[in-house]
């Protein structure tokens, strides 16, 4: 059984937390090693935060077990609170206060006395690249500023396990960049770090691993290249239009076809067999009226392995649990 | 757990001093309120409203000294200024149109004299109904002002009365005198007629009974003389009527004698006629003879006395009084009053007029400085309303901002973190009610009583009572846009319904009972006792313990309910 492994720092066993008739996290096993960086992917509804959640003993699941740092939440939730980071997706943080007594908040109340606070978090505002606006209130910080200090609350007590529900995307390259390094040399000092988002580019970014969840179960873990795999290495053009071709203009094109449904009309998302089919694809489109705007053509990655692995794509719509 | 609160408490703090608008709340909006609603409501409580006197328009169709008094009066008043007009247009178009000025006063013509004889005299009141308050406020000062000046008339009338009324006790007093000395003349004229008439009618009657003794002697010799002569001719007359009436007897007695032979012859004659008797006629009828004594009476001789006149004995000679007619009756001044003992009209003339004076039934100050009201009221409202701002919305936030998810991701229990919050915003509640207080007693003069450190009970009661609360808020309204307005209205009727806005009295009775349920009504009591009337420390105690059960009530709520915030931290 996974959870017995001796140095996995985050184990989950056989999670179930339901809410009503509408299960949100069903039978979920996984666990993350010290040292590791572990991506919890999935699409929204999928039941991350509810994990996370359960995980970070904000709730209590139905059924099954979490341990953190060897520590179980039943028998030792106070113990395995103090081992455990917890970065919020919302920027948790005390806005009028500054960077450096938001630090010194979480650090304290997380066990450190006064002095080795004021430390750690001198230590861990240079980590996130903060030091120079220590004294700024929060609300004085740009948004990448204030993700970055919203991490640093999380590692600033030094934590064997960290909880990200943290997503990069929209944040400025620098602080996106700092945000990164900041993980990764989190997890090679052996902090097991897990990682929910439903971006595929940060876990292909920055995950040795990855937990393909949808619908409240684990569809799939390994590595990113292993899901890849899983999905298969057919790659993958997307069109734009300004106005679209007749219908069954790629018919008769052998192994093209359709990725999920498009969001929008004028944009289509074709599998192909081999790359040569690109401009046979283009000249269809243009003789069947379709005025183009644009065209990529994609390798195989996380997001088409779950395409192919659940039959819909990473970033429906759907109400967040 | 308690790491935790001291953790939280501090970070209250912190949170607190970054927060500009929450100390703008704790000190300064409370300062503001406070002093704007204690100089323009001054006037409720009867005390001056403030540097800037009200303008009285005065028009004066009297101009006597009733007029004058008056207006002197107001003039002497410093919340008022005097602006006198010449017709009530003028007056309508100021009390209209000019700020501060909210009534006119017509005196109208023949007031002085109407006062002088007596009579009710009535001035107009025009007053602007949207400054009926202010106007309010004047009319009480105006009252006072016309009683001052009535009494003042009284006072003058009644030192004119007494003067009159002595320069009349004198004058009577000196024709008391004069009086008494007639009396006297008079009763010794009286007696000296008395006696003269006693004399008079002594020597009339002697003169009279003198006179009718000469004529009773004149009379009776007059008439004795005629009567012996009268007399003497009726004896000689009746001598020889004597002789004749014996010659009469004696035949009488005669034929008496004869008679009686004749009878006895008869009854001879009958015996003699035998049997013929009976043919005898009887003889004629004999008169019947008067008898021996008659015929005696005839041969008595005659005694005939001559009758004796005895004028002075038989004339009783009427009684002569002397009757004067009395003395007409003197004047009779009886028991001359004294001038002295007389009730002077002095005293019932006028009646008196009613005044008061105020004390404080608590022997204090009886006069009411209205930030005393206001410092507490308000201060409780913001420290309601602060509250409101920093426990429920402040754990809104912390909610909302994923801070309080993170705080018990670290361990931290949600009972210590509770504890932390409340126990800082006690504080500070405490702290602001403080400050308040102080700020009172230096700008505006507010009384702290005679034991100011007995303040810090209520204070801390409510303090507590409004951290509680703001939990219960938080907790029941559950969301950010609900706190403010849910709080809001809670916080702002307990205020009202408390008491902390006007005087309890004021509301209805229903009112007044829903306000024991409130911790503010309770708190303004005590604040009452220990400000306004003076009381010792031991008078806040009753109320400060309900304030504090109340609170205890509002904690155990907040604590039940506290689930709904803690426990979605998510």
């Amino acid at each position: 059984m996974d959870v017995a492994r001796i140095c996995s720092s985050i184990e989950a066993a056989h999670l179930r937390k339901s809410y009503g008739v509408r299960v949100a996290v069903d039978d979920l096993t996984f666990s993350v090693n010290a040292g590791e960086v572990v991506g919890l992917l999935g699409p929204n509804g999928a039941g991350k935060t509810t994990t996370l959640s359960m995980l970070a003993t904000l709730i209590e699941p139905d059924a099954g077990e979490v341990r953190i740092a060897g520590l179980d939440s039943r028998a030792a939730p106070d113990d395995l609170r103090r081992k455990l980071g917890f970065v919020p997706q919302s920027i948790a943080l005390y806005p009028p206060l500054s960077a450096f007594q938001n630090l010194e908040v979480f650090a304290e109340i997380h066990g450190l006395t006064r002095r080795l606070a004021e430390a750690r978090c001198i230590e861990t505002l240079e980590a996130v690249g903060l030091r120079d606006r220590a004294n700024d209130p929060v609300w004085t910080l740009s948004g990448g500023m204030k993700r970055r200090l919203n991490l640093a609350c999380g590692m600033v007590h030094r934590p064997e396990a960290l909880l990200l529900d943290e997503r990069t995307v929209g944040v400025d390259p620098q602080s996106r960049e700092r945000i990164f390094t900041t993980i990764r040399a989190l997890a090679d000092s052996g902090v097991a770090v897990l990682y929910s988002t439903h971006y595929m580019e940060e876990v292909e970014r920055m995950c040795d691993r990855a937990l393909l969840i949808d619908g409240g179960k684990l569809v799939a873990e390994g590595t990113v290249a292993q899901l890849i795999e899983l999905g298969g290495r057919h790659p993958r053009m997307e069109i734009t239009f300004a106005k679209p071709p007749l219908p069954g203009w790629y018919d008769g094109l052998p192994g093209v076809k359709e990725i999920a449904p498009a969001s929008v009309e004028t944009k289509v998302a074709l599998e192909l067999t081999n790359p040569r089919q690109v401009s046979e694809l283009l000249e269809r489109a243009h003789n069947a009226g379709g005025q183009r705007v644009e065209f990529a053509v994609h390798s195989p990655n996380l997001s088409d392995a779950f395409i192919a692995l659940t039959g819909h794509a990473l970033r429906v719509v759907t109400t967040e649990t | 757990m308690l790491r935790a609160a001291w953790i939280v408490f501090r970070n209250e703090f912190r949170l607190l001093a970054r927060d500009r608008a929450a100390l703008f709340m704790l000190a300064l909006a409370p300062l503001v309120i406070i002093t704007v609603a204690g100089l323009s409501l001054g006037n409720i409580y009867g005390v001056q409203p403030g540097s800037e006197p009200y303008s009285i328009v005065v028009v004066d169709y009297d101009h006597g000294w009733l007029a004058h008094a008056l207006v002197d009066a107001l003039r002497r008043d410093h919340s008022v200024s005097v602006v006198p007009v010449a017709n009530l247009i003028e007056a309508r178009a100021i009390v209209a149109g000019r700020p501060r000025a909210p009534l006119s006063i017509l005196i109208p013509a023949g007031t002085t004299g109407a006062f002088e004889a007596d009579r009710n005299v009535q001035l107009t009141l025009y007053i602007d109904p949207v400054k009926r308050l202010e106007a309010g406020a004047i009319e009480l000062n105006l009252d006072r002002l016309c009683r001052e000046v009535t009494a003042r008339a009284h006072d003058l009338a009644r030192k004119r009365i007494a003067k009159q009324s002595s320069h009349l006790r004198d004058q009577l007093a000196q024709a008391s005198n004069q009086m008494k000395g007639a009396a006297a003349q008079l009763s010794q004229i009286r007696r000296q007629f008395e006696g003269a008439r006693a004399a008079v009618r002594s020597e009339m009657s002697a003169q009279i009974s003198q006179a009718i003794e000469q004529i009773r002697i004149a009379t009776a010799a007059q008439i004795d003389r005629p009567l012996a002569q009268t007399m003497t001719a009726l004896e000689s007359e009746l001598a020889a009527r004597h002789d004749a009436l014996i010659a009469v007897s004696r035949y009488l007695s005669q034929l008496q004698a004869r008679q009686r032979d004749f009878q006895t012859w008869l009854a001879q004659l009958k015996s003699a006629a035998g049997s013929h008797a009976s043919q005898i006629p009887p003889p004629p009828q004999w008169p019947a003879q008067p008898s021996q004594a008659v015929l005696a009476e005839l041969s008595k001789p005659l005694d005939f006395p001559a009758p004796r006149v005895d004028v002075a004995s038989s004339i009783a000679l009427p009684h002569i009084a002397i009757s004067l007619p009395s003395m007409p009756q003197l004047l009779d001044f009886g028991a001359m009053p004294d001038p002295g003992a007389l009730v002077w009209p002095t005293a019932s003339a006028l009646p008196g007029t009613i005044g008061w004076d105020e004390h404080s039934i608590t022997g204090g100050d009886a006069s009411v400085n209205t930030f005393d009201q206001y410092v507490p009221g308000f201060g409780i409202t913001f420290l309601l309303v602060d509250m409101l701002w920093g426990v429920g919305v402040g754990l809104i936030d912390e909610r909302d901002w994923g801070t309080l998810a993170r705080l018990r991701v670290s361990g931290a229990p949600a009972s210590g973190m509770m504890l932390g919050k409340l126990m800082s915003r006690f504080l500070i509640g405490l702290a602001q009610m403080i400050l308040l207080f102080g700020a009172g007693w230096v700008l505006f003069g507010i009384s702290l009583g005679h034991n100011s450190w007995a303040l810090v009970f209520p204070a801390a009661a409510i303090s507590f009572a409004a951290a509680a609360f703001s939990l219960v808020i938080a907790c029941v309204a559950n969301t950010r846009d609900a706190v403010l307005p849910i709080g809001a209205m809670a916080a702002l009727a307990m205020s009202a319904i408390g008491g902390c806005w006007w005087p309890l009295d004021f509301e209805p009775y229903w009112m007044r009972a829903v306000a024991l349920a409130m911790p503010t009504t309770w708190t303004m009591g005590a604040f009452n006792n220990l400000m306004i009337r003076g009381l010792d420390p031991s008078s806040a105690a009753w109320s400060t313990g309900v304030t504090f059960a109340i609170g205890a009530v509002f904690l155990a709520l907040g604590i039940l309910s506290s689930s709904r915030i803690y426990d979605h931290a998510i």
